[in-house]
């Protein structure tokens, strides 16, 4: 606002109002501002660790699907047809919770084993197997494994105060 | 009112659809029909918006989630969980699940507002009201609605919802009671199969080329908890087009659920053979189970011959703990078609239930399973031998399954055969589980002018106990008599006087008139005295008036009927001077059947 516009405005608030426009008095250092106005003192932030992301996503994955469960098992003494019939449903219920929360695609979306025209040069994109010329710079190649991307991640906020640590808590049924 | 809302309050899911009133300018034109994603508690402190609201509340106790963690975002402190969450949780702690309020709403040998459920409870949990859980849900579905769509307030809106064909006029008092708490303004009623019928309309804008004057529509409705007939004639006024909804059948309470429970059984029994025990959650797991396979068998493209089961063994052995059986096709038709749709005639008629002398309190499950029984039964109740429908309308999950279909089809025309009727056509193109909240939205489309109405009327003949006036003896009950104050199809919008029949009520006190209801007599007239209340009148909750005043004096009233523009029966006391004093329905009372 131009000086003369403040004067203008000062003036006629005093005038009819009987009091400087808030803005003016502020711009002037007319206001005593109390300390807790402008800085409110905040309630310290949770501290959020790099592993909390990780811990939560294991929460789910245990939660929705017993992937920790079947991780932690040891299989050797059973059948591989019992085997198969609990991984059936824990794959059919973590790939449903998996994608509910990280949308998964390929890196490169091409027919597997085909011959397709190598995108990037940067390593964590596109790793070089086989017989890959000194220089690296290659064209064309057979695509062996199209490569996994997170696009998105969406995990919910943990309520406060609860311990990410505690994967799964124990359950405990009352007779 | 920018937006009309169509609520499925199901016994099992609930939905809500919407749609833009304003956008339909041609009547013929088949209007825009929304699912709103409802979003619910799917975890603690996670918030998802999911196409169905599941009818479960959980009544939480200081040990079941972290602090904070049942948030929502229009409310940082529910009282209770509602949808996903509730029915999760209240798998694994039955005590405070509250399931089937809907039923419950319908179910006059229980105080429906007084705090009964949930049923299981332990001593010390806080109970509700069938009345008070169905507020909460639709209160889920207003406040989810107005933390969406800020901009198009809820109470600005128009809003249906839906209830069973077959609710009397108590439970639909209640289910608007529950709405009003709930804090919706501009509520209408509608039926459902009227509104599954509403929604083949809107999906197929030629429907007039599939139906004819003379037609008579039946609708097969079976939901998860409740099966429910209707049928709807089609007549013509002034060249148009008109449908009429004729009948509506007896409350069923037999539903999908009912269906997987018993295929749950069947496999449950076989591991029993073999010697596996299923634990409560084991065996709600196999529940679930069997209606994935069920719905997988059932697909259209599938000729398995049998589906796995599994059940994921409890604690951290789970791959050792795994019992797996499997569902077979055979199974799965035998329960199916000779449990719930088997080959009746039209003359077998549903078993009739057992009575116990002391029954424990709980729903009135309908004690015959078989589904075409009960369609036997009626399209026998509408006079004249049996009805013929020319076409047949599904609706419900159930009738997905082309087994089902099948099955109700072959049943049907092998009746109309044996009358020398010609067999009928099915109505294709519905959306069987969207189609209530889509055809409530359309309904409400229609009622503004904007689409065809199905004409109805009061689907039941309703009666007022009269006491007879004759010389006490002692021990016999003087007889009573059943004057009709609602005639079958009376319509939305009209009243009725009955000046012949006055009352003396005593000013002061309340006052009990005893009420009963028909859907089998369709010819009494109004103001027609019955000389005895016979077993085709079932009496509801009785209805009470207060007159205010101190006196004891007594004042002569008659009574009046009105059926609301919504649809809603109302029974009113007027003096003689024009006062006016409308009867209220007691529920907490029953006089024993």
């Amino acid at each position: 606002m131009s000086r003369i516009s403040l004067a203008f405005k000062s003036f006629f608030n005093i005038l009819f109002k009987d009091h400087l426009p808030e803005n003016v008095a502020r711009a002037y250092g007319y206001v005593k501002e109390a300390a807790g106005r402008t800085a409110p003192a905040k309630a310290a932030a949770p501290e959020i660790r790099s592993s909390d992301g990780a811990l939560q996503i294991l929460g789910i994955l245990q939660r929705d699907a017993r992937m920790l469960d079947f991780l932690m098992e040891d299989l050797k003494p059973y059948s591989d047809e019992q085997v198969g019939a609990a991984f059936r449903e824990v794959n059919e219920q973590g790939r449903a919770t998996l994608l509910r929360y990280v949308t998964v695609r390929p890196v490169i979306d091409a027919v597997d084993n085909t011959r397709i025209s190598v995108p990037s040069r940067d390593p964590n994109l596109v790793k070089l197997i086989g017989n890959v010329p000194a220089d690296g710079n290659v064209s064309q190649g057979i695509l062996r494994h199209k490569g996994w991307r997170a696009e998105r991640i969406e995990l919910p906020k943990p309520p406060s105060g609860q311990d990410l640590q505690v994967l799964a808590p124990a359950e405990v049924e009352v007779e | 009112m920018p937006y009309v809302i169509g609520i499925d309050l199901g016994t099992t899911n609930s939905a809500l659809a919407y749609t833009d009133a304003a956008a339909v300018q041609e009547p013929f034109e088949p209007p825009q029909v929304e699912m709103f994603a409802i979003p619910q508690l799917a975890n603690p402190g996670e918030i998802r918006a999911e196409p169905l609201l599941p009818s479960f509340l959980y009544v939480p106790g200081p040990a079941d989630f972290p602090a904070g963690a049942t948030a929502l975002p229009w409310n940082d402190t529910p009282a209770h969980v509602v949808g996903k969450l509730a029915q999760k949780r209240g798998a694994e702690n039955i005590g405070r699940l509250v399931s089937s309020a809907k039923s419950w709403l319908s179910y006059s040998g229980v105080d429906r507002t007084s705090a009964i459920l949930p049923a299981a409870a332990p001593e010390g949990v806080g109970k509700i009201s069938p009345v008070t859980a169905s507020r909460a849900y639709l209160q889920h579905l207003r406040d989810a609605w107005q933390s969406t769509m800020p901009d198009a307030p809820f109470d600005q809106q128009h809003v249906l919802v839906t209830v069973p064909a077959s609710f009397d006029a108590v439970a639909r008092e209640l289910t608007l009671h529950a709405a009003q708490e709930a804090g919706y303004r501009n509520v209408v009623l509608l039926e459902e199969p009227q509104a599954a019928f509403y929604s083949w309309i809107q999906r197929n804008p030629h429907w007039r080329e599939q139906v004819s004057v003379g037609d008579l529509i039946l609708i097969v409705d079976i939901g998860g908890g409740t099966t429910d007939f209707t049928l709807i004639a089609v007549t013509e006024e002034a060249g148009e087009l008109r449908l009429e909804r004729l009948a509506v059948g007896e409350h069923i309470l037999l539903g999908g659920d009912n269906m997987d429970l018993a295929l749950a059984h069947t496999v449950h029994q076989q591991l029993v053979e073999k010697g596996t025990k299923l634990d409560v959650l084991q065996f709600n797991a196999l529940w679930q189970q069997c209606r994935i396979a069920k719905e997988e068998l059932l697909a259209p493209d599938n000729d398995a011959k049998e589906h796995p089961v599994t059940v994921l063994g409890r604690g951290t052995g789970l791959v050792g703990g795994t019992i797996k059986s499997k569902l077979t096709r055979k199974d799965l038709e035998r329960v199916l078609l000779d449990g719930f749709f088997p080959a009746a005639s039209s003359e077998d008629m549903p078993q009739a239930r057992r009575r116990v002398g002391l029954t424990e309190i709980g729903l009135p499950y309908a004690a015959d399973a078989a589904v075409t029984r009960h369609l036997a039964k009626f399209l026998r109740q509408q006079g004249g031998g049996l009805a013929a429908p020319t076409h047949v309308l599904f609706n419900g999950g159930v009738l997905r399954a082309g087994l089902v279909r099948d099955r109700i089809i072959s049943v049907l025309n092998g009746w109309l055969a044996a009358e020398g009727k010609a067999a009928l056509k099915v109505l294709e193109g519905e959306d069987l589980m969207h189609a209530v909240a889509r055809g409530a939205a359309y309904y409400g489309l229609a009622r503004a002018g904007k689409g065809v109405r199905i004409r109805g009327g009061v689907p039941r003949t309703y009666y007022v106990g009269v006491e007879t006036a004759m010389p006490a003896v002692p021990g016999l009950p003087a007889p009573l008599k059943a004057l009709t104050v609602a005639p079958f199809g009376m319509e939305e919008g009209t009243d009725l006087k009955f000046p012949n029949q006055e009352f003396g009520l005593i000013v002061g006190e309340p006052a009990e008139f005893r009420f009963f209801s028909s859907v089998t007599r369709r010819d009494d007239a109004p103001g027609a005295l019955l000389e005895e209340v016979g077993e085709d009148l079932e009496e509801l909750s009785p209805m009470e008036v207060h007159l205010p005043g101190e006196n004891g004096q007594l004042v002569a009233v008659t009574l009046e009927t009105v059926v609301t523009e919504t649809g809603m029966l109302q029974l009113w006391c007027v003096a003689r001077d024009g006062r006016r004093w409308k009867l209220e329905f007691n529920v907490r009372e029953r006089v024993a059947a």
